[in-house]
């Protein structure tokens, strides 16, 4: 049991250290923003309702969305791309 | 013409001038003494005056005849000439009337034209205004639609705040709960019928930086005992990198969907959980240890993979009996443990937005540990979760042996849940006022169906979670984990259906109403572990339980 759980261990880090750097404020530019803005309202009436009801961005200051968008990242494992969409869906709303 | 009839008399004129020229003093001369000679000689000249004026008369009475005529006619050419005179002044004067006329028209033409460039010219003004105001609102458009605006908006108020930021979220909520059983299991307490509780679940997070974050959770609440608090999760989460996040603290179990995801009071779409994680839990509700975590897209957007593996200190139980609790993370530093729990779950979304298929989740988990020096416990279950619509269903299955000391049979135990809700903003009632068809659209109503097989029932936990006998601190969970007053969701053999109808008034807050329908099967041991006797359950009687819940998630 220690032998497999070890093993997944260094699977997880294996595929965790070959991935990009950790940022969930990537600035790109005006053209990545409409982008991640666009697939961010695509994402959230699915992702988030998937376990709660999807709570509207203008419920939250932005700054607020940025603690809420890193629980809600740990608890749902969600893509880290996927993420940087969502929150700025959230902050524009 | 004319000219020929003047000169007439003009020579006649002249002539006698002449004659006057030729003849100075005429009468001077037939006065005075004259010769004869010079008398005729002056009558003949004087004849040939006659004569020669006689010619000129004659002349001159010939030329008046041809001027009269020549005067005749030209009188009646200047007739004609004064008709045709005429003529020509009326048609000059109908002419003029006409070109008069013409000229109003063209004035009015003019004016006309003047207008139709004034207004074109104002239509270029107004166009150019148009586009010009077109433009401003294309730009603000874009400003007010660019989400780099709220970005930046954003970032001033993060640079106002701070780097380090903080937010308090959670639940809270006031409940009552009826359950008409006056009875409780033979010689068992039973507190919790007819009577009001409050849930206040604040949860902390603090972000240093945009890879770090801490995460406590408090649970408060006022419930069989009075007051009571306890601490349901508090720990790190450093963002490693797309791939890979740390957690380390307490935390919920990751096992499956219900501890981690469904269990705040304002994301359960019922009040109480199902039951292998609520009084009779199967699987731990939390573990404190280390976490590597994290989830990527295989395919298109949408269809995800992702990982949970854990470490921590291990599973504990209350007693040594058969079907003692699992124990809640507060009660895990204990002399039981011996060995550190594993643990991992995968999950799956097989299915891309685009598709609008809806999500699907596929899961599976695993928790293993040894627990009273060397005793293994092991779990392992899988679950589902599908939405699309208003539809949601979702459900999990799992399974646990745990080895027990002292050449004890195994204490294997089963727990399942299936459940449906579906909202009913699509139904639109015909006659029915659009104001009520709005109330209506708000309603979501659910079915769940769970149960727990065991081979027998820890009598103390049946008292600890009433907050009366040992583990008082689970006053906090009333009733959030499972414990909805019927005596019967102690049964070895638990089996429950409840009927949920929530009314959402906003995506966070919700008046809740369950009915639980108890339907235990006979079977099983109630075993006192102070004694060690074991009971047979036999049949319990089947129970009914309401519970009405208004909840704030914040």
């Amino acid at each position: 049991m220690r032998k497999i759980f070890a093993a997944i261990v260094l699977a997880t880090l294996a595929i965790g250290l070959a991935g990009a750097p950790a940022s969930a404020d990537d600035n790109g530019g005006a053209a990545e923003h409409r982008r991640l803005f666009r697939e961010g309202a695509q994402l959230w009436p699915v992702y988030c309702n998937t376990c709660h009801n999807a709570r509207p961005g203008a419920e939250k200051a932005p700054y607020e969305w940025d603690l809420i968008i890193m629980h809600m990242r740990t608890l749902g494992n969600l893509p880290a791309g996927d993420v940087r969409a969502l929150v700025e869906y959230l902050k524009a709303r | 013409m004319l000219c020929d009839a003047q000169r007439g008399p003009l020579d006649l004129v002249g002539t006698n001038v002449a004659l006057r020229q030729m003849v100075p003093n005429v009468s001077t001369l037939i006065g005075g003494i004259m010769p004869a000679r010079r008398i005729f000689s002056i009558s003949l000249f004087a004849f040939g005056v006659a004569a020669l004026s006689l010619v000129g008369l004659a002349r001159a009475a010939d030329s008046d005849g041809g001027d009269a005529a020549a005067m005749k006619e030209i009188r009646s050419e200047m007739r004609q000439l004064r008709e045709e005179r005429k003529r020509d002044r009326e048609v000059i004067r109908s002419l003029e009337v006409k070109v008069q006329q013409l000229e109003t028209k063209d004035s009015r033409v003019e004016a006309t034209t003047q207008q139709l460039q004034n207004t074109d010219q104002k239509l270029k003004e107004t166009t150019l205004e148009l586009q010009q105001t077109n433009a401003q609102v294309k730009t603000l458009q874009t400003k007010v639609e660019a989400p780099i605006a709220s970005s930046e908006f954003g970032d001033a108020v993060s640079r106002y705040l701070g780097t380090h930021s903080f937010t308090v979220a959670g639940a809270a909520g006031g409940n009552f709960i009826y359950d008409n059983q006056s009875g409780a299991l033979d010689g068992l307490h039973h507190t919790s019928q007819n009577s009001f509780f409050f849930d206040w679940e604040p949860m902390f997070l603090y972000r240093p930086t945009d890879w770090i974050m801490f995460e406590g959770v408090i649970s408060t609440a006022f419930g069989s005992t009075g007051t009571g608090a306890d601490l349901s999760t508090a720990d790190f989460q450093i963002f490693l990198n797309d791939y890979m996040t740390v957690v380390a603290g307490l935390f919920d179990q990751p096992f499956g969907d219900w501890y981690e995801t469904q269990s705040p009071m304002w994301v359960n779409r019922f009040v109480t959980a199902p039951l292998p994680f609520g009084a009779e839990s199967v699987v731990p509700g939390g573990e404190i240890g280390v976490q590597l975590r994290g989830g990527m897209q295989f395919g298109a957007l949408g269809q995800d993979f992702d990982y949970t593996v854990w470490g921590g200190n291990g599973p504990n139980f209350s007693s040594n009996v058969l079907g003692a609790a699992v124990s809640s993370p507060s009660a895990v530093a204990n002399g039981q443990t011996k060995g550190k729990s594993i643990g991992a779950r995968f999950r799956i979304y097989p299915l891309p937005v685009d598709s609008e298929m809806g999500r699907l989740e596929l899961g599976a988990s695993t928790y293993n540990g040894e627990w009273a020096n060397g005793n293994w416990y092991n779990s392992w279950g899988v679950d589902f979760n599908y939405f699309v619509g208003n539809l949601q269903a979702r459900g999990e299955w799992m399974e646990s042996y745990r080895q027990m000391p002292n050449g004890l049979g195994a204490d294997n135990r089963q727990g399942w849940y299936l459940q449906a809700g579906y909202f009913l903003s699509g139904l639109n009632v015909p006659g029915l006022p659009d104001k009520l068809n709005g109330y209506l659209h708000r309603f979501e109503p659910l079915v769940r169906y769970s149960g727990v097989n065991q081979h027998g029932v820890s009598t103390d936990d049946i008292a600890g979670a009433t907050g009366v006998g040992q583990g008082g601190f689970q006053v906090g969970l009333v009733p959030d984990f499972g414990i909805n007053g019927s005596p019967a969701t102690y049964a070895p053999h638990a089996r429950e259906v409840a009927l949920a109808l929530d009314y959402w008034i906003t995506p966070s807050i919700v008046w809740q109403n369950e009915f639980d329908i108890e339907l235990p099967r006979a079977g099983g041991l109630f075993v006192s572990p102070e004694t060690g006797l074991a009971t047979p359950a036999g049949s319990i009687p089947n129970d009914h339980a309401f519970l009405s819940q208004f909840t704030i998630g914040f």
